[in-house]
Protein backbone atom coordinates (compact mmCIF):
# COMPACT_ATOMS: atom_id res chain seq x y z
CA UNK A 1 0.00 0.00 0.00
CA UNK A 2 1.10 3.63 -0.64
CA UNK A 3 1.37 5.34 2.26
CA UNK A 4 -0.85 8.42 1.53
CA UNK A 5 -0.84 11.25 3.71
CA UNK A 6 -2.43 14.47 3.77
CA UNK A 7 1.16 16.39 4.18
CA UNK A 8 4.37 15.66 2.98
CA UNK A 9 7.56 15.73 4.98
CA UNK A 10 9.73 19.11 3.88
CA UNK A 11 12.26 16.78 2.66
CA UNK A 12 10.35 15.34 0.45
CA UNK A 13 9.03 18.27 -0.81
CA UNK A 14 12.67 19.96 -1.29
CA UNK A 15 13.48 16.52 -2.98
CA UNK A 16 10.44 17.06 -5.47
CA UNK A 17 11.44 20.72 -5.78
CA UNK A 18 14.65 20.30 -6.53
CA UNK A 19 14.27 18.00 -9.28
CA UNK A 20 11.93 20.47 -10.99
CA UNK A 21 14.29 23.06 -10.95
CA UNK A 22 16.65 20.60 -12.64
CA UNK A 23 13.85 19.96 -15.43
CA UNK A 24 13.60 16.16 -13.78
CA UNK A 25 10.77 14.71 -12.21
CA UNK A 26 10.92 12.10 -9.14
CA UNK A 27 8.92 9.35 -11.88
CA UNK A 28 11.52 10.41 -14.16
CA UNK A 29 9.45 12.45 -16.50
CA UNK A 30 10.23 15.54 -18.58
CA UNK A 31 8.33 18.81 -17.53
CA UNK A 32 6.29 18.69 -20.47
CA UNK A 33 5.33 14.75 -20.55
CA UNK A 34 2.10 12.87 -19.29
CA UNK A 35 2.13 9.43 -17.75
CA UNK A 36 0.82 6.68 -19.85
CA UNK A 37 -2.84 6.62 -21.03
CA UNK A 38 -4.87 3.72 -21.38
CA UNK A 39 -8.23 4.31 -22.69
CA UNK A 40 -11.18 1.48 -22.62
CA UNK A 41 -14.65 2.65 -23.97
CA UNK A 42 -17.83 1.24 -23.21
CA UNK A 43 -17.03 -1.26 -20.15
CA UNK A 44 -20.65 -1.41 -18.32
CA UNK A 45 -23.06 -2.86 -19.81
CA UNK A 46 -25.90 -1.34 -18.06
CA UNK A 47 -24.83 2.44 -19.12
CA UNK A 48 -25.61 4.03 -22.46
CA UNK A 49 -22.07 5.04 -22.94
CA UNK A 50 -19.10 4.44 -20.64
CA UNK A 51 -15.33 4.73 -20.49
CA UNK A 52 -12.33 3.08 -17.96
CA UNK A 53 -9.46 5.25 -18.44
CA UNK A 54 -6.26 5.45 -16.70
CA UNK A 55 -3.31 8.08 -16.75
CA UNK A 56 -0.52 6.39 -14.51
CA UNK A 57 -2.11 5.06 -11.74
CA UNK A 58 -5.07 7.34 -11.60
CA UNK A 59 -8.02 5.60 -12.63
CA UNK A 60 -11.74 7.00 -13.74
CA UNK A 61 -14.72 4.89 -14.72
CA UNK A 62 -17.53 6.82 -16.50
CA UNK A 63 -20.85 6.30 -16.99
CA UNK A 64 -23.86 7.81 -18.78
CA UNK A 65 -27.27 7.04 -18.21
CA UNK A 66 -30.34 9.03 -19.90
CA UNK A 67 -33.75 10.41 -19.02
CA UNK A 68 -36.51 12.08 -20.91
CA UNK A 69 -37.97 15.16 -19.20
CA UNK A 70 -39.17 18.21 -20.08
CA UNK A 71 -36.60 21.33 -21.74
CA UNK A 72 -35.51 24.33 -19.58
CA UNK A 73 -38.11 27.74 -20.74
CA UNK A 74 -35.59 29.64 -22.12
CA UNK A 75 -33.84 26.88 -24.29
CA UNK A 76 -37.49 24.85 -25.36
CA UNK A 77 -35.52 22.87 -28.24
CA UNK A 78 -32.02 22.10 -26.24
CA UNK A 79 -31.56 18.67 -24.19
CA UNK A 80 -29.61 18.84 -21.04
CA UNK A 81 -25.88 17.11 -19.87
CA UNK A 82 -24.89 17.10 -16.37
CA UNK A 83 -22.03 16.10 -14.57
CA UNK A 84 -21.47 14.29 -11.78
CA UNK A 85 -18.14 13.48 -9.90
CA UNK A 86 -17.64 10.93 -6.80
CA UNK A 87 -14.23 10.81 -5.38
CA UNK A 88 -14.72 6.98 -3.99
CA UNK A 89 -13.71 5.87 -0.72
CA UNK A 90 -11.50 3.21 -2.23
CA UNK A 91 -9.80 5.16 -4.26
CA UNK A 92 -7.82 7.09 -1.32
CA UNK A 93 -7.69 6.99 2.32
CA UNK A 94 -8.32 10.98 2.12
CA UNK A 95 -11.11 10.53 0.39
CA UNK A 96 -14.31 10.38 3.28
CA UNK A 97 -17.65 9.31 2.31
CA UNK A 98 -20.73 11.22 2.58
CA UNK A 99 -21.94 14.25 1.00
CA UNK A 100 -19.72 15.78 -2.58
CA UNK A 101 -16.73 17.41 -1.33
CA UNK A 102 -15.25 20.55 -2.54
CA UNK A 103 -12.71 18.21 -4.81
CA UNK A 104 -15.17 16.17 -5.98
CA UNK A 105 -17.81 19.10 -6.99
CA UNK A 106 -14.71 21.04 -8.47
CA UNK A 107 -13.48 18.26 -10.77
CA UNK A 108 -17.21 17.42 -12.13
CA UNK A 109 -17.64 21.54 -12.73
CA UNK A 110 -14.17 21.88 -14.41
CA UNK A 111 -14.85 18.44 -16.62
CA UNK A 112 -18.26 20.23 -17.50
CA UNK A 113 -17.54 24.07 -17.67
CA UNK A 114 -14.77 22.61 -20.59
CA UNK A 115 -17.38 20.48 -22.80
CA UNK A 116 -20.36 22.55 -21.82
CA UNK A 117 -18.55 25.84 -23.77
CA UNK A 118 -16.66 24.21 -26.36
CA UNK A 119 -19.98 23.29 -28.72
CA UNK A 120 -19.11 19.13 -27.93
CA UNK A 121 -22.22 17.94 -27.18
CA UNK A 122 -24.98 19.15 -29.95
CA UNK A 123 -27.91 19.53 -27.77
CA UNK A 124 -29.93 20.47 -30.25
CA UNK A 125 -29.83 16.87 -31.21
CA UNK A 126 -31.22 15.77 -27.74
CA UNK A 127 -34.56 17.49 -28.28
CA UNK A 128 -37.46 15.10 -29.11
CA UNK A 129 -40.07 17.70 -29.41
CA UNK A 130 -39.70 21.37 -28.98
CA UNK A 131 -41.23 22.72 -25.11
CA UNK A 132 -42.32 18.66 -24.39
CA UNK A 133 -39.19 16.56 -24.15
CA UNK A 134 -35.88 16.43 -24.61
CA UNK A 135 -33.03 13.96 -23.43
CA UNK A 136 -31.49 14.41 -20.06
CA UNK A 137 -28.06 12.97 -20.43
CA UNK A 138 -26.07 12.24 -17.33
CA UNK A 139 -22.18 11.46 -17.04
CA UNK A 140 -21.25 10.17 -13.86
CA UNK A 141 -17.45 10.09 -12.74
CA UNK A 142 -16.08 7.89 -10.73
CA UNK A 143 -13.03 7.48 -9.56
CA UNK A 144 -11.78 4.04 -8.80
CA UNK A 145 -7.72 5.17 -7.82
CA UNK A 146 -6.53 8.39 -6.95
CA UNK A 147 -2.46 9.12 -8.32
CA UNK A 148 -3.07 12.96 -8.85
CA UNK A 149 -4.52 14.72 -11.91
CA UNK A 150 -8.24 13.72 -12.07
CA UNK A 151 -8.92 16.82 -14.17
CA UNK A 152 -7.29 15.81 -16.94
CA UNK A 153 -8.46 11.90 -16.47
CA UNK A 154 -12.34 13.14 -16.39
CA UNK A 155 -11.94 15.10 -18.92
CA UNK A 156 -11.22 12.24 -21.63
CA UNK A 157 -13.26 9.57 -19.77
CA UNK A 158 -16.22 12.13 -20.35
CA UNK A 159 -15.34 12.64 -23.98
CA UNK A 160 -14.73 9.03 -24.27
CA UNK A 161 -18.21 7.85 -22.75
CA UNK A 162 -19.86 10.86 -24.78
CA UNK A 163 -18.39 9.22 -27.93
CA UNK A 164 -18.92 5.42 -27.31
CA UNK A 165 -22.76 6.60 -26.32
CA UNK A 166 -25.28 4.80 -27.72
CA UNK A 167 -28.78 6.43 -26.89
CA UNK A 168 -32.47 5.22 -27.89
CA UNK A 169 -34.43 7.40 -30.80
CA UNK A 170 -37.61 8.71 -29.82
CA UNK A 171 -39.77 10.35 -32.01
CA UNK A 172 -42.89 12.33 -30.71
CA UNK A 173 -45.88 10.51 -31.67
CA UNK A 174 -49.38 11.42 -30.80
CA UNK A 175 -48.38 13.38 -28.00
CA UNK A 176 -46.07 10.79 -26.76
CA UNK A 177 -42.93 9.77 -27.35
CA UNK A 178 -42.70 6.25 -29.74
CA UNK A 179 -39.51 4.50 -29.97
CA UNK A 180 -38.15 3.91 -33.12
CA UNK A 181 -35.79 0.82 -32.25
CA UNK A 182 -32.73 2.70 -33.78
CA UNK A 183 -30.27 4.69 -31.60
CA UNK A 184 -28.49 7.79 -31.53
CA UNK A 185 -25.11 7.40 -31.48
CA UNK A 186 -22.10 9.51 -30.17
CA UNK A 187 -21.16 10.42 -33.82
CA UNK A 188 -24.46 12.62 -33.90
CA UNK A 189 -24.43 14.21 -30.41
CA UNK A 190 -20.53 14.74 -29.98
CA UNK A 191 -19.22 17.77 -31.86
CA UNK A 192 -16.14 19.31 -30.78
CA UNK A 193 -13.14 17.44 -28.80
CA UNK A 194 -12.61 19.56 -26.00
CA UNK A 195 -8.98 18.75 -24.46
CA UNK A 196 -8.33 19.86 -20.53
CA UNK A 197 -4.56 19.90 -19.57
CA UNK A 198 -3.74 20.70 -15.97
CA UNK A 199 -0.44 22.09 -14.67
CA UNK A 200 1.03 22.21 -10.86
CA UNK A 201 2.85 25.34 -9.96
CA UNK A 202 5.44 24.66 -6.95
CA UNK A 203 7.89 27.90 -6.12
CA UNK A 204 8.47 28.91 -9.81
CA UNK A 205 8.36 25.81 -11.86
CA UNK A 206 5.44 24.96 -14.04
CA UNK A 207 4.75 20.86 -14.97
CA UNK A 208 2.28 19.50 -17.11
CA UNK A 209 0.32 16.11 -15.28
CA UNK A 210 1.10 16.53 -11.33
CA UNK A 211 1.41 13.37 -9.51
CA UNK A 212 -0.02 12.66 -5.98
CA UNK A 213 2.91 13.81 -4.10
CA UNK A 214 3.73 16.43 -6.18
CA UNK A 215 -0.13 17.77 -6.00
CA UNK A 216 0.38 17.55 -1.97
CA UNK A 217 3.48 19.48 -2.30
CA UNK A 218 2.26 21.98 -5.35
CA UNK A 219 1.05 25.65 -4.34
CA UNK A 220 -1.36 25.32 -6.83
CA UNK A 221 -2.78 23.75 -10.35
CA UNK A 222 -4.27 25.33 -13.39
CA UNK A 223 -6.78 23.48 -15.79
CA UNK A 224 -7.30 24.90 -19.43
CA UNK A 225 -9.69 23.59 -21.69
CA UNK A 226 -9.08 24.13 -25.23
CA UNK A 227 -10.99 22.72 -28.50
CA UNK A 228 -8.89 23.12 -32.14
CA UNK A 229 -8.60 26.86 -32.18
CA UNK A 230 -9.93 28.15 -29.45
CA UNK A 231 -9.44 28.41 -25.60
CA UNK A 232 -12.48 27.53 -23.36
CA UNK A 233 -12.34 27.44 -20.00
CA UNK A 234 -9.59 27.52 -17.63
CA UNK A 235 -9.79 27.55 -13.56
CA UNK A 236 -6.82 28.34 -11.33
CA UNK A 237 -7.35 26.32 -7.96
CA UNK A 238 -4.86 26.49 -5.03
CA UNK A 239 -2.78 29.27 -3.63
CA UNK A 240 -0.23 29.99 -6.20
CA UNK A 241 -0.39 32.80 -8.38
CA UNK A 242 0.20 33.26 -11.98
CA UNK A 243 2.02 35.89 -14.05
CA UNK A 244 0.72 37.19 -17.25
CA UNK A 245 3.74 35.87 -19.18
CA UNK A 246 3.08 32.40 -17.23
CA UNK A 247 -0.44 32.44 -18.51
CA UNK A 248 0.21 32.45 -21.87
CA UNK A 249 2.87 30.54 -22.06
CA UNK A 250 0.30 27.90 -20.67
CA UNK A 251 -2.17 28.65 -23.06
CA UNK A 252 -0.02 28.24 -26.35
CA UNK A 253 1.16 25.00 -24.16
CA UNK A 254 -2.22 23.37 -24.02
CA UNK A 255 -3.10 24.18 -27.72
CA UNK A 256 0.16 22.35 -28.67
CA UNK A 257 -1.34 19.68 -25.89
CA UNK A 258 -4.12 19.60 -26.75
CA UNK A 259 -3.35 18.63 -30.80
CA UNK A 260 -0.79 16.30 -29.19
CA UNK A 261 -3.40 14.60 -27.16
CA UNK A 262 -6.34 14.55 -29.66
CA UNK A 263 -4.19 12.94 -32.37
CA UNK A 264 -2.43 10.25 -29.85
CA UNK A 265 -5.80 8.94 -28.12
CA UNK A 266 -7.65 9.58 -31.52
CA UNK A 267 -11.23 9.03 -29.69
CA UNK A 268 -13.06 8.79 -32.19
CA UNK A 269 -11.98 5.19 -32.90
CA UNK A 270 -14.39 4.23 -30.12
CA UNK A 271 -17.68 5.56 -31.80
CA UNK A 272 -19.90 2.94 -31.85
CA UNK A 273 -21.12 1.25 -35.11
CA UNK A 274 -25.41 0.05 -34.56
CA UNK B 1 -25.98 -2.58 -24.52
CA UNK B 2 -29.59 -2.23 -24.01
CA UNK B 3 -31.88 -3.84 -26.79
CA UNK B 4 -34.85 -3.26 -25.21
CA UNK B 5 -36.13 0.43 -24.17
CA UNK B 6 -38.39 -0.66 -21.29
CA UNK B 7 -37.56 -3.05 -18.62
CA UNK B 8 -39.86 -5.51 -19.28
CA UNK B 9 -39.61 -9.44 -18.53
CA UNK B 10 -40.25 -11.85 -21.11
CA UNK B 11 -43.16 -14.53 -20.45
CA UNK B 12 -40.60 -17.43 -20.09
CA UNK B 13 -37.37 -17.71 -18.86
CA UNK B 14 -36.49 -20.91 -20.53
CA UNK B 15 -35.69 -21.24 -24.36
CA UNK B 16 -37.27 -24.24 -26.44
CA UNK B 17 -34.16 -25.88 -25.77
CA UNK B 18 -34.93 -26.18 -22.29
CA UNK B 19 -31.80 -23.87 -21.35
CA UNK B 20 -31.99 -20.30 -19.28
CA UNK B 21 -31.96 -17.17 -21.74
CA UNK B 22 -28.64 -16.82 -21.37
CA UNK B 23 -27.20 -20.27 -22.98
CA UNK B 24 -26.60 -21.25 -19.32
CA UNK B 25 -28.10 -24.84 -18.26
CA UNK B 26 -29.94 -24.60 -14.67
CA UNK B 27 -26.90 -24.97 -12.52
CA UNK B 28 -24.07 -23.65 -14.63
CA UNK B 29 -22.60 -20.71 -12.77
CA UNK B 30 -21.81 -17.34 -14.91
CA UNK B 31 -18.49 -16.78 -16.07
CA UNK B 32 -16.56 -15.53 -12.72
CA UNK B 33 -13.55 -13.50 -12.96
CA UNK B 34 -11.59 -12.83 -9.70
CA UNK B 35 -8.48 -10.49 -9.30
CA UNK B 36 -7.01 -9.19 -5.96
CA UNK B 37 -4.74 -5.95 -5.44
CA UNK B 38 -6.01 -4.21 -7.98
CA UNK B 39 -6.41 -0.69 -6.23
CA UNK B 40 -3.05 0.22 -4.83
CA UNK B 41 -4.05 3.00 -2.36
CA UNK B 42 -6.29 0.50 -0.39
CA UNK B 43 -4.74 -1.91 2.27
CA UNK B 44 -6.74 -4.62 0.18
CA UNK B 45 -8.39 -5.00 -2.98
CA UNK B 46 -10.50 -7.15 -5.03
CA UNK B 47 -12.17 -6.74 -8.41
CA UNK B 48 -14.64 -8.78 -9.17
CA UNK B 49 -16.67 -9.71 -12.45
CA UNK B 50 -19.11 -12.09 -12.34
CA UNK B 51 -20.97 -12.49 -15.36
CA UNK B 52 -22.16 -8.54 -16.36
CA UNK B 53 -21.78 -7.62 -12.19
CA UNK B 54 -18.68 -5.37 -12.11
CA UNK B 55 -17.26 -4.67 -8.19
CA UNK B 56 -14.48 -3.16 -6.94
CA UNK B 57 -14.12 -3.72 -3.62
CA UNK B 58 -11.51 -2.27 -1.41
CA UNK B 59 -9.93 -2.75 2.38
CA UNK B 60 -8.55 -0.42 5.00
CA UNK B 61 -7.41 -0.62 8.77
CA UNK B 62 -6.52 -1.63 11.27
CA UNK B 63 -7.27 1.97 11.74
CA UNK B 64 -8.02 4.65 14.13
CA UNK B 65 -12.16 4.57 14.23
CA UNK B 66 -13.86 7.91 12.90
CA UNK B 67 -16.28 9.07 14.39
CA UNK B 68 -14.22 8.20 17.68
CA UNK B 69 -17.67 7.48 19.41
CA UNK B 70 -18.06 4.28 17.69
CA UNK B 71 -14.65 2.91 18.76
CA UNK B 72 -14.73 -0.14 21.45
CA UNK B 73 -13.02 -0.59 24.23
CA UNK B 74 -12.99 -4.65 24.11
CA UNK B 75 -13.16 -5.05 20.20
CA UNK B 76 -12.52 -3.82 16.97
CA UNK B 77 -15.56 -2.73 14.53
CA UNK B 78 -15.80 -3.95 11.14
CA UNK B 79 -18.06 -1.69 8.99
CA UNK B 80 -18.95 -2.29 5.56
CA UNK B 81 -20.41 0.41 2.72
CA UNK B 82 -21.93 -0.81 0.18
CA UNK B 83 -22.65 1.24 -2.99
CA UNK B 84 -23.94 1.39 -6.27
CA UNK B 85 -23.08 3.56 -9.36
CA UNK B 86 -25.29 5.76 -10.80
CA UNK B 87 -25.26 3.92 -14.19
CA UNK B 88 -24.78 -0.05 -12.86
CA UNK B 89 -28.58 -0.28 -12.95
CA UNK B 90 -31.76 -0.17 -15.64
CA UNK B 91 -32.86 3.30 -14.33
CA UNK B 92 -30.01 5.89 -13.38
CA UNK B 93 -29.95 5.47 -9.61
CA UNK B 94 -29.95 8.57 -7.63
CA UNK B 95 -26.57 8.87 -6.16
CA UNK B 96 -27.34 9.26 -2.32
CA UNK B 97 -27.01 5.95 -0.77
CA UNK B 98 -30.66 4.18 -0.49
CA UNK B 99 -32.42 2.40 2.09
CA UNK B 100 -32.05 -0.94 -0.12
CA UNK B 101 -28.14 0.17 -0.25
CA UNK B 102 -27.62 0.86 3.54
CA UNK B 103 -30.05 -2.45 4.37
CA UNK B 104 -27.70 -4.52 2.51
CA UNK B 105 -24.13 -2.91 3.64
CA UNK B 106 -25.47 -3.92 7.18
CA UNK B 107 -26.24 -7.67 6.29
CA UNK B 108 -22.97 -7.96 4.32
CA UNK B 109 -21.01 -6.85 7.72
CA UNK B 110 -23.01 -9.61 9.74
CA UNK B 111 -21.63 -11.93 7.24
CA UNK B 112 -18.33 -11.32 7.09
CA UNK B 113 -17.92 -10.31 11.22
CA UNK B 114 -17.74 -13.85 12.08
CA UNK B 115 -14.40 -14.33 10.15
CA UNK B 116 -12.30 -11.36 12.02
CA UNK B 117 -10.88 -11.68 15.16
CA UNK B 118 -12.26 -8.95 16.14
CA UNK B 119 -11.03 -9.06 19.79
CA UNK B 120 -7.58 -8.50 18.91
CA UNK B 121 -8.26 -4.85 17.37
CA UNK B 122 -9.81 -2.95 20.68
CA UNK B 123 -10.42 0.68 19.45
CA UNK B 124 -9.70 -0.36 15.94
CA UNK B 125 -12.13 -0.43 12.69
CA UNK B 126 -11.46 -1.95 9.48
CA UNK B 127 -13.39 -0.59 6.83
CA UNK B 128 -14.95 -2.48 3.56
CA UNK B 129 -15.90 -0.43 0.93
CA UNK B 130 -17.54 -2.09 -1.99
CA UNK B 131 -18.52 -0.07 -5.42
CA UNK B 132 -21.26 -2.25 -7.80
CA UNK B 133 -20.30 -0.52 -11.10
CA UNK B 134 -22.52 -2.86 -12.98
CA UNK B 135 -24.99 -4.89 -11.97
CA UNK B 136 -27.36 -7.69 -13.16
CA UNK B 137 -28.49 -9.79 -10.44
CA UNK B 138 -26.86 -11.66 -7.33
CA UNK B 139 -24.74 -8.02 -6.41
CA UNK B 140 -25.13 -9.11 -2.74
CA UNK B 141 -23.46 -12.10 -3.23
CA UNK B 142 -21.10 -11.11 -5.81
CA UNK B 143 -20.16 -8.44 -2.96
CA UNK B 144 -19.34 -10.75 0.01
CA UNK B 145 -17.69 -13.02 -2.20
CA UNK B 146 -15.10 -10.06 -3.19
CA UNK B 147 -14.96 -8.74 0.27
CA UNK B 148 -13.41 -11.79 1.78
CA UNK B 149 -11.01 -11.36 -1.19
CA UNK B 150 -10.08 -8.16 0.48
CA UNK B 151 -9.51 -8.88 3.61
CA UNK B 152 -7.62 -11.54 2.75
CA UNK B 153 -5.76 -9.01 0.84
CA UNK B 154 -5.15 -6.61 3.30
CA UNK B 155 -4.11 -9.56 5.59
CA UNK B 156 -6.38 -9.24 7.71
CA UNK B 157 -6.46 -11.97 10.25
CA UNK B 158 -9.23 -14.80 9.34
CA UNK B 159 -10.79 -17.87 10.14
CA UNK B 160 -11.63 -19.01 7.04
CA UNK B 161 -13.04 -17.30 3.19
CA UNK B 162 -16.56 -16.76 2.66
CA UNK B 163 -18.33 -17.50 -0.28
CA UNK B 164 -21.58 -16.19 -1.25
CA UNK B 165 -24.32 -17.26 -4.37
CA UNK B 166 -28.45 -16.92 -5.09
CA UNK B 167 -29.92 -19.88 -5.89
CA UNK B 168 -33.47 -19.81 -6.67
CA UNK B 169 -36.82 -20.84 -8.72
CA UNK B 170 -37.67 -19.74 -12.14
CA UNK B 171 -40.95 -21.19 -13.65
CA UNK B 172 -40.73 -24.14 -11.61
CA UNK B 173 -37.79 -25.18 -11.73
CA UNK B 174 -35.00 -24.82 -9.37
CA UNK B 175 -32.10 -23.11 -10.95
CA UNK B 176 -28.18 -21.54 -9.29
CA UNK B 177 -26.70 -18.43 -9.72
CA UNK B 178 -29.71 -16.53 -10.53
CA UNK B 179 -29.03 -13.69 -13.51
CA UNK B 180 -30.64 -10.07 -12.89
CA UNK B 181 -34.19 -10.43 -15.22
CA UNK B 182 -34.75 -14.36 -13.44
CA UNK B 183 -34.02 -12.36 -10.15
CA UNK B 184 -36.84 -10.06 -11.29
CA UNK B 185 -39.00 -12.31 -13.18
CA UNK B 186 -38.50 -15.48 -11.11
CA UNK B 187 -40.08 -17.13 -8.34
CA UNK B 188 -37.75 -17.33 -5.43
CA UNK B 189 -34.36 -16.08 -4.86
CA UNK B 190 -32.21 -17.08 -1.88
CA UNK B 191 -28.82 -15.46 -1.64
CA UNK B 192 -26.73 -17.41 0.83
CA UNK B 193 -23.32 -17.56 2.12
CA UNK B 194 -20.72 -20.32 3.56
CA UNK B 195 -18.05 -19.49 6.13
CA UNK B 196 -15.84 -22.43 5.24
CA UNK B 197 -13.98 -22.72 8.87
CA UNK B 198 -17.53 -24.31 9.90
CA UNK B 199 -19.15 -24.79 7.12
CA UNK B 200 -22.04 -22.62 8.14
CA UNK B 201 -24.31 -20.26 6.84
CA UNK B 202 -23.84 -16.48 7.29
CA UNK B 203 -25.80 -14.70 4.63
CA UNK B 204 -29.31 -16.56 4.26
CA UNK B 205 -32.18 -14.21 2.69
CA UNK B 206 -35.28 -15.33 0.94
CA UNK B 207 -38.08 -14.13 -0.64
CA UNK B 208 -40.73 -15.95 -2.74
CA UNK B 209 -42.19 -19.09 -1.92
CA UNK B 210 -40.82 -22.66 -2.30
CA UNK B 211 -42.18 -25.83 -0.22
CA UNK B 212 -40.51 -28.15 1.82
CA UNK B 213 -38.92 -29.90 -0.32
CA UNK B 214 -38.04 -27.95 -2.72
CA UNK B 215 -36.04 -25.60 0.20
CA UNK B 216 -34.28 -28.83 1.73
CA UNK B 217 -33.20 -29.53 -2.41
CA UNK B 218 -32.17 -25.60 -3.15
CA UNK B 219 -29.61 -25.80 0.16
CA UNK B 220 -27.74 -28.74 -1.56
CA UNK B 221 -27.55 -27.04 -5.10
CA UNK B 222 -26.27 -23.74 -3.18
CA UNK B 223 -23.78 -25.57 -1.36
CA UNK B 224 -22.41 -27.23 -4.51
CA UNK B 225 -21.77 -23.87 -6.21
CA UNK B 226 -20.49 -22.58 -3.45
CA UNK B 227 -17.51 -25.11 -3.56
CA UNK B 228 -16.91 -24.47 -7.08
CA UNK B 229 -16.86 -20.73 -6.52
CA UNK B 230 -14.47 -21.42 -2.78
CA UNK B 231 -11.87 -23.27 -5.45
CA UNK B 232 -12.19 -20.30 -7.64
CA UNK B 233 -11.41 -17.73 -4.72
CA UNK B 234 -8.51 -19.28 -3.18
CA UNK B 235 -6.64 -19.74 -6.72
CA UNK B 236 -6.91 -16.17 -7.08
CA UNK B 237 -5.27 -15.32 -3.94
CA UNK B 238 -2.76 -18.19 -4.36
CA UNK B 239 -1.79 -16.80 -7.73
CA UNK B 240 -1.29 -13.55 -5.95
CA UNK B 241 1.58 -14.99 -4.59
CA UNK B 242 2.87 -17.38 -7.23
CA UNK B 243 3.20 -14.54 -9.20
CA UNK B 244 5.56 -12.81 -6.68
CA UNK B 245 7.58 -15.75 -6.12
CA UNK B 246 8.47 -16.18 -9.59
CA UNK B 247 8.90 -12.56 -10.36
CA UNK B 248 11.81 -13.02 -7.46
CA UNK B 249 13.14 -16.73 -8.26
CA UNK B 250 13.08 -15.85 -12.36
CA UNK B 251 15.29 -12.73 -11.08
CA UNK B 252 17.90 -15.42 -9.41
CA UNK B 253 17.49 -17.83 -12.08
CA UNK B 254 18.55 -15.38 -14.44
CA UNK B 255 21.77 -14.60 -12.68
Amino acid sequence: MMNTKRVISTIEKNYILNNLRKEERIDGRGLWEYRDWTVKPDVITSAEGSADVTLGDTRIITGLKYDVGTPFPDLPEEGVCTFMAELLPLASPIFERGPPSEQSIELARVVDRGIRHADCVQTKKLCIKANKAVYILFVDLYVINYSGNLIDVGGISSLTTLISSHIPEGKWVDDQIEWTGKYLTGETIVNELPIVTTYGKIGDVIFLDPTLPEELVCDGKISISVTEDKIVSIQKSGLATFSLEEINMLTKKSMEMGKKLRKELNLWQYKVKI
Amino acid sequence: MPLIIKDEYPEKLFREDGKRLDGRDKHELRPIKMEVGVLKNADGSAYLEWGNNKIFCAVYGPRDVHPHYLAKPDKGILRVFYRMATFSVFDRKRPAPGRREKEISMVLGDCLEPLLFLELYPGNSFEVFINVMDADGGTRCACVTAAALALADAGVPMRSLVTAVAVGKIDGELVTDLSGIEDKAGDADLPCAITWFNEEISLLQFDGSMDLKEFDEVLTLAKNALIKIHEIQLNTLKNKYIAIQEEYSGGENKK
